[in-house]
């Protein structure tokens, strides 16, 4: 009979331990359990290791990532060293080109008022200071005056440091702020430069289009820019002037050999003089390069061959 | 209500328009079962479906996925708020993880239907069968078939069909427990003993089962309307315990959760002190949790499990739970029963005796030819004793059967001389027609002997012969003289004692010993014409002469000691327990190797030293037989003593209830334990056990249902093809999961170094979730197909403690060694893409802000070109694309080293699962499709690549290969040491 019973109770009892061990431990032992492993006095391990075991384990794993570390350094050495200085492998993915404006403050929106020369201030200064590079005199001192109308190709040595074409400020005439420093700000008619090619960095202000290496536009024939009104009246814009010319890139300026070897190499402007807009009215803006092999109607990339910005002058 | 139990038997037949002896016409069963619908129990009503799913969308690491679709649409929210234009991708993200939430949780939910459908399609493989009589005949119908009216026989073992009032009982007794609890069996009659249906003896009930006896019934009520059918507490509510797989993928999903959360949280913290905006370090937690997550990893698991247990069933071992499939692979004792189980479950004739010398004769199954020299005129004497004085028969029909199958009409010992006789001499019932029996007296326990008279087969002896056999001693009582090389010798004192000494070494080796003698009746006292009289024995039954000694035994299956000795190296105690004799399961287990040839019992060492049984030390001997008698007398602690210090242990007339003191006894020692079981009385045994094995041929249905397993063929060594299988699929299962981890590194680095480091992003959340829900789907999958490394069954069964599925050695190598080599791979891929489009990795390092800025459109390279923000977009996806072929690429390593955890990838054969390669092609052609097929589809941020880009990581591939080959080597080499302890897993 006793026998029997024992049995009976056996199981159960065996059965609440097991449980205890599955999970409905209290957070007292949990708590425990948890020190212990952190820090085991009696065994003297730390998270389940002695001192002894994480040294070695540790050296393990030193030696292991520093043959990592090592492998990967000479792999991205290798691999730098099938690159070359002056030129990316490949230019598939930068052009054709894109296009930035000058003045670019915040955004692309150019909004001032004309009798509160605060409001268009930051946009001169802004002009002056990308200017700078372009004034007639530093052109002159470092750059050389080419043939205008064809592509200025330099000697075949890559390595060579390559000549930079003028692009003296004065060539914009209206929008160079020589005769009128406030770039027609002050009288509602702003420059804004669309230019292609060189940008120093995108932390200075240039103007737009963008730079790619021995990238030829137009294939001879010279881009060139027109502006309209994006989506809605076109009277809004009636009168915008180009300089130089008739807001072409001269080809002279092209290809650019890359910030290595065109050291001076300044980007050719194009400036757009916004002589009648309508006042008062947010004008949203898209100006487009146009030439041989620009592509200006992508819908994922907006600034690709063309840029949109809105003006907005109030007297 | 019903009164079916007050009425005569012919008040019965009237009522149900049925005939006790002819049963109903098919015509009108099919009627009835027209109108009242099979005999069948409406399932209790289950969970909703649409609960079972939305069950599976918040388990495991759903509910984690959830948080991060809903982190998703909140900064999606605030981004809107802000108008922001990238606002959309959160949403869309969003989308995409509750979408795979959902698509894993429809998975689970269609796995686990199918497991069940499974699980429905092995009960019917196995239909309960009743027998009943139909248009006069005896018919074996499934007993979903049975409608009111019929008449059914019912015998022990036999789960009562359907609620049935007794009309011819014998011996008839019933088990109710599954009605009442009570477990005392309760004996059946025909008589109308109480008023209350549910007392009167003459119904037995639906789901009951038969103990023993057998009876005859017409069935009152079927399916629902039985008693039990109305008892709404049918629902069996039986709580499932967790096995041990289930308790160790629950094991691994907290650790990956654990890792996942407090990564994500860690960066969190870190990134927010970087002083990146609240709702940016959201977006690198989601990221973070999304590259944690091995999505597809509890998907994979079941598939490997069910192609388990699909191979299991193949191999005769059904599984009716499919992580029972693992169980059967940690067991760590078997108790085996040995009838049937071990042995053939036929009795065969095992040795002859006669000439003074014993021979051996071929037990295997599959006999053609017996071996032993037949050039003796003794044994044409004895053949023709073991030919003539035998009753049994073959069925006729069977003659393109081979022998050994054939069925015979006869009792067991009869059998097997029936069948030894047809072995040797040929037709057998042609031989007996030339020797036309005269005369004969059965075999019955007071005589103990079996005698007939023959006609001779030669038409010149007019003589009768007479043979008889029988217990050996009482033969030779009846014996003057003995047959030595044909000639009839007198049997003296000298011969009488050979006798007695291969009596008893035949006796000795557990097998049933009969004698043969025979007796040539002289002619002129027994003319043709002589009437013999079996009831005044007007014949000489005694100055017989002696023949010879056959002795029987069912002998073991020719495949188990081969199977006995794999589980005794896979580390498993066999156990037998048996009802049998002590010393016929003594010889039995010898003869299978569950006592192997050099142990000893305590018995044995004290013959051998020829001391008292008390004075022999008990632990020198490894073996054990316990008999039922004293393992009754045995305290709990005697037993666990036993089950302690001896490794190899027979239990003898042992009653089913004493299996399950075993049983309990064995799981004291915190064994996992598996049990054969066949008998209705085996139930709780086999519910006991860590996992019932119940037999699929002699098995009864209640054992059936109480098991998790069914061997179909009832072969011990079917259990050790499970034990294979159940120990390759946790091997396998650790090997899935090691490679699934892996990569998770390789795809969380990227957001660690971009959050650090500040570089454009490297691999994007979508492109995570392709890996986890594309390319590595099959490869892991095919991981179950590898074959068992070499050492499978030579190692111990694993530790249910310390041998977890997931443990700090596989998470470590695959979290920081090769992990982090698939990082470094793919960071090498991504930073080559990057330079050779212009930006050098210089260049690139804190890049972050103004590169992800919409406004800036003139970003410089290292070369001075500029690029607007959709060509570095566009540069960022070149970028994603290239890890994730990288990924995929080191991935393939990956899975080649995964094959296996210690030998050396060529000693298991690259070639040898084939699988595996379907696999590899299968994630390299889902790259491919991925890159080249869908890379215009710009939402999901893959572009075509350029072809070297794919190669970039291969030097990586081969150095995870020949790393991991170092690392097996070393194991191999160094067992035991720093590096085996900290490296193997």
């Amino acid at each position: 009979e006793n026998k029997h019973e024992e049995k009976v109770q056996d199981p159960d009892r065996r059965d609440n331990e097991t449980k205890a061990e599955m999970g409905s431990k209290t957070w007292a032992d949990l708590a425990g359990e948890m020190k212990m492993f952190l820090w085991n006095p009696e065994e003297r391990t730390c998270l389940g290791r002695t001192a002894k075991s994480w040294g070695l384990i540790l050296l393990f794993y030193f030696v292991f990532y520093t043959c990592l570390a090592g492998m990967f350094a000479f792999c991205m050495y290798v691999m730098l060293l099938t690159l070359s200085p002056y030129t990316p492998m490949y230019r598939d993915r930068v052009s054709p080109p894109g296009v930035m404006i000058r003045p670019y403050l915040n955004g692309f929106t150019i909004a001032f008022n004309v009798s509160q020369p605060s409001t268009w201030q930051p946009y001169v200064d802004s002009m002056h200071h990308f200017l700078a590079a372009y004034d007639d005199k530093v052109q002159e001192e470092k750059n050389i005056e080419c043939v205008s109308g064809q592509y200025f190709i330099q000697g075949s040595n890559e390595s060579e440091e390559k000549k930079a074409c003028q692009f003296k400020r004065s060539l914009l005439q209206n929008c160079s702020g020589i005769e009128d420093p406030t770039f027609g700000y002050s009288k509602g008619q702003p420059c804004i430069l669309p230019h292609t090619w060189h940008c120093v960095s995108y932390k200075h202000e240039c103007l737009l289009l963008l730079q790619i290496i021995g990238y030829r536009p137009g294939a001879g024939v010279p881009v060139s820019v027109d502006c309209k009104v994006q989506k809605g009246n076109e009277s809004d814009l009636r009168a915008v002037d180009f300089y130089p010319g008739n807001g072409t890139f001269d080809l002279m300026y092209y290809p650019y050999y890359g910030k290595i070897t065109h050291v001076n190499y300044t980007s050719p402007l194009v400036a757009m003089h916004f002589a009648d807009v309508k006042k008062n009215y947010l004008v949203p803006i898209q100006c487009s390069l146009n030439g041989k092999g620009i592509i200006n109607d992508v819908n994922s990339d907006r600034f690709l061959g063309r840029i949109i910005f809105t003006l907005s002058i109030g007297k | 209500i019903q009164d079916d139990h007050k009425l005569s038997a012919s008040e019965l037949e009237e009522k149900y328009g049925t005939h006790i002896n002819k049963g109903l016409s098919s015509a009108r069963a099919a009627e009835i079962l027209a109108r009242d619908g099979p005999n069948l129990l409406t399932p209790p009503k289950a969970t909703p479906e649409i609960l079972k799913f939305l069950k599976q969308t918040v388990g495991g690491f759903s509910i984690l996925l959830w948080i991060g679709a809903i982190f998703s649409w909140i900064s999606f929210g605030i981004q809107l708020s802000q108008g922001a234009e990238s606002a959309f991708d959160n949403l869309y993200l969003g989308i995409v993880l509750a979408l795979v939430v959902i698509l894993t949780g429809i998975f689970a939910y269609y796995q686990e239907a199918k497991s069940t459908n499974i699980m429905a399609s092995f009960s019917k493989m196995i239909p309960q069968q009743a027998l009943v009589i139909r248009d006069a005949e005896k018919k074996e119908l499934p007993a979903d078939q049975l409608v009111v009216g019929d008449i059914v026989e019912i015998k022990g073992g036999d789960r009562i069909p359907a609620d049935i009032r007794l009309i011819f009982t014998q011996g008839c007794k019933v088990d109710n427990s599954s009605l009442t609890g009570e477990s005392e069996p309760q004996s059946r009659s025909c008589d109308f003993t109480h008023e209350n249906p549910l007392e009167t003896r003459n119904i037995a009930f639906y789901s009951t089962t038969c103990v023993e006896g057998t009876a005859t019934g017409i069935v009152i009520n079927t399916g629902d309307r039985t008693i039990i059918g109305r008892i709404a507490s049918l629902a069996s509510g039986v709580g499932n315990e967790k096995t041990p797989i289930a308790i160790e993928i629950e094991h691994f999903v907290y650790m990956v959760a654990g890792v996942a959360i407090s990564v994500g949280v860690l960066f969190f913290i870190i990134s927010v002190s970087m002083q990146y905006k609240i709702l940016d370090s959201i977006i690198f937690l989601i990221g973070i949790i999304v590259a944690n997550v091995p999505e597809g990893l509890l998907a994979t698991v079941t598939v490997s499990l069910s192609l388990t247990a699909k191979r299991m069933a193949k191999k005769n071992c059904l599984v009716k739970n499919l992580e029972a499939v693992e169980t059967l692979g940690s067991t760590s004792i078997i108790c085996s029963d040995k009838t049937g189980t071990l042995t053939q479950n036929r009795m065969t004739v095992a040795h002859l005796w006669f000439d003074n010398q014993i021979y051996s004769a071929d037990t295997s199954e599959d006999q053609a030819t017996q071996p032993f020299d037949q050039s003796s005129p003794s044994w044409t004497a004895l053949s023709k004793i073991v030919t003539l004085c035998n009753r049994a028969e073959f069925r006729p029909g069977q003659e393109n059967l081979p022998i050994m199958k054939r069925v015979v009409v006869g009792d067991a010992s009869e059998t097997a001389l029936l069948k030894f006789a047809e072995v040797i001499l040929g037709d057998v019932m042609n031989i007996r027609a030339q020797n036309k029996k005269v005369a004969e007296i059965p075999f019955n326990s007071t005589n103990k002997f079996q005698l007939s008279i023959h006609e001779t087969d030669d038409p010149n002896d007019k003589r009768f012969l007479l043979v008889m056999k029988g217990a050996p001693e009482r033969i030779l009582e009846r014996c003057s003289t003995i047959m030595i090389n044909g000639k009839e010798e007198p049997l003296d004192r000298e011969k009488a004692e050979a006798f007695q000494t291969a009596y008893m070494e035949l006796g000795g080796m557990g097998e049933r010993v009969l004698g043969f003698c025979h007796l040539y009746l002289p002619e002129n006292e027994f003319p043709d014409t002589y009437p013999f009289d079996t009831d005044s024995m007007n014949f000489p039954t005694s100055n017989l002469c002696f023949v010879g000694l056959l002795s029987m035994i069912d002998p073991p299956r020719s495949t188990v000691p081969d199977a006995v000795s794999k589980c005794r190296s896979a580390g498993i105690k066999v156990i037998m327990v048996t009802g049998d004799h002590p010393i016929t399961a003594k010889a039995i287990a010898k003869s299978v190797g569950i006592i192997s040839a050099t142990s000893e019992t305590v018995e044995d060492i004290a013959k051998r030293l020829n001391i008292p049984v008390e004075q022999v030390n008990r632990r020198e001997a490894t073996a054990a037989v316990v008999n039922g008698m004293e393992l009754k007398d045995m305290s709990l602690q005697q037993l666990d003593d036993i089950l302690c210090n001896h490794s190899e242990i027979v239990f003898a007339r042992t009653s089913p209830q004493q299996k399950l003191i075993i049983v309990e006894g064995c799981q004291r020692q915190g064994a996992v334990v598996a049990v054969t079981g066949d008998g209705v009385n085996d139930s709780p045994a086999l519910k006991k056990a860590d996992i019932g094995i119940a037999m699929g041929i002699a098995g009864s249905d209640a054992a059936k249902n109480a098991a998790d397993m069914v061997l179909l063929d009832d072969n011990f060594a079917s259990i050790v093809t499970g034990v294979e299988e159940g120990r390759l699929i946790f091997d396998n299962l650790k090997k899935t999961i090691a490679y699934t981890l892996t990569k998770n590194i390789a795809e969380l680095c990227p957001f660690l170094i971009y959050i650090i480091a500040s570089i454009p992003m490297p691999i994007g959340t979508i492109t995570i979730l392709f890996i986890d829900l594309g390319t590595d789907i099959i490869p892991s999958v095919a991981l179950a197909y590898e074959k068992a490394e070499s050492d499978i069954m030579n190692r111990r069964p694993r530790n249910k403690r310390k041998d977890r599925l997931v443990n700090e050695q596989l998470a470590v190598y695959s979290y920081l060694q090769i992990g982090i080599m698939q990082s470094v791979g793919a960071f090498v891929t991504y930073f080559t893409v990057y330079a050779e489009q212009g930006f050098l990795p210089s260049t690139l390092l804190g890049v972050r802000v103004n590169w992800e800025n919409n406004a800036i459109n003139d970003f410089e390279d290292s070369y001075g070109q500029e690029w607007t923000k959709y060509q570095r977009t566009y540069l960022q996806w070149i970028g994603y694309t290239a890890f994730f072929v990288s990924i995929t690429i080191q991935q393939v390593a990956d899975l080649i080293i995964r094959k296996t955890r210690r030998n050396s990838i060529f000693q298991q054969g690259l070639f040898r699962n084939k699988v595996i390669w379907v696999g590899i092609f299968s994630q390299i052609g889902i790259a491919l499709i991925l890159t080249y097929g869908l890379g215009h589809v710009t939402a999901l941020n893959f572009t075509p690549l350029r072809f070297q880009y794919w190669f970039v990581a291969v030097p990586f591939a081969i150095l995870i290969w020949v790393y991991d080959e170092v690392r097996k080597l070393f194991i191999r080499r160094y067992p035991g040491s720093w590096w085996d302890k900290n490296m193997y897993y």
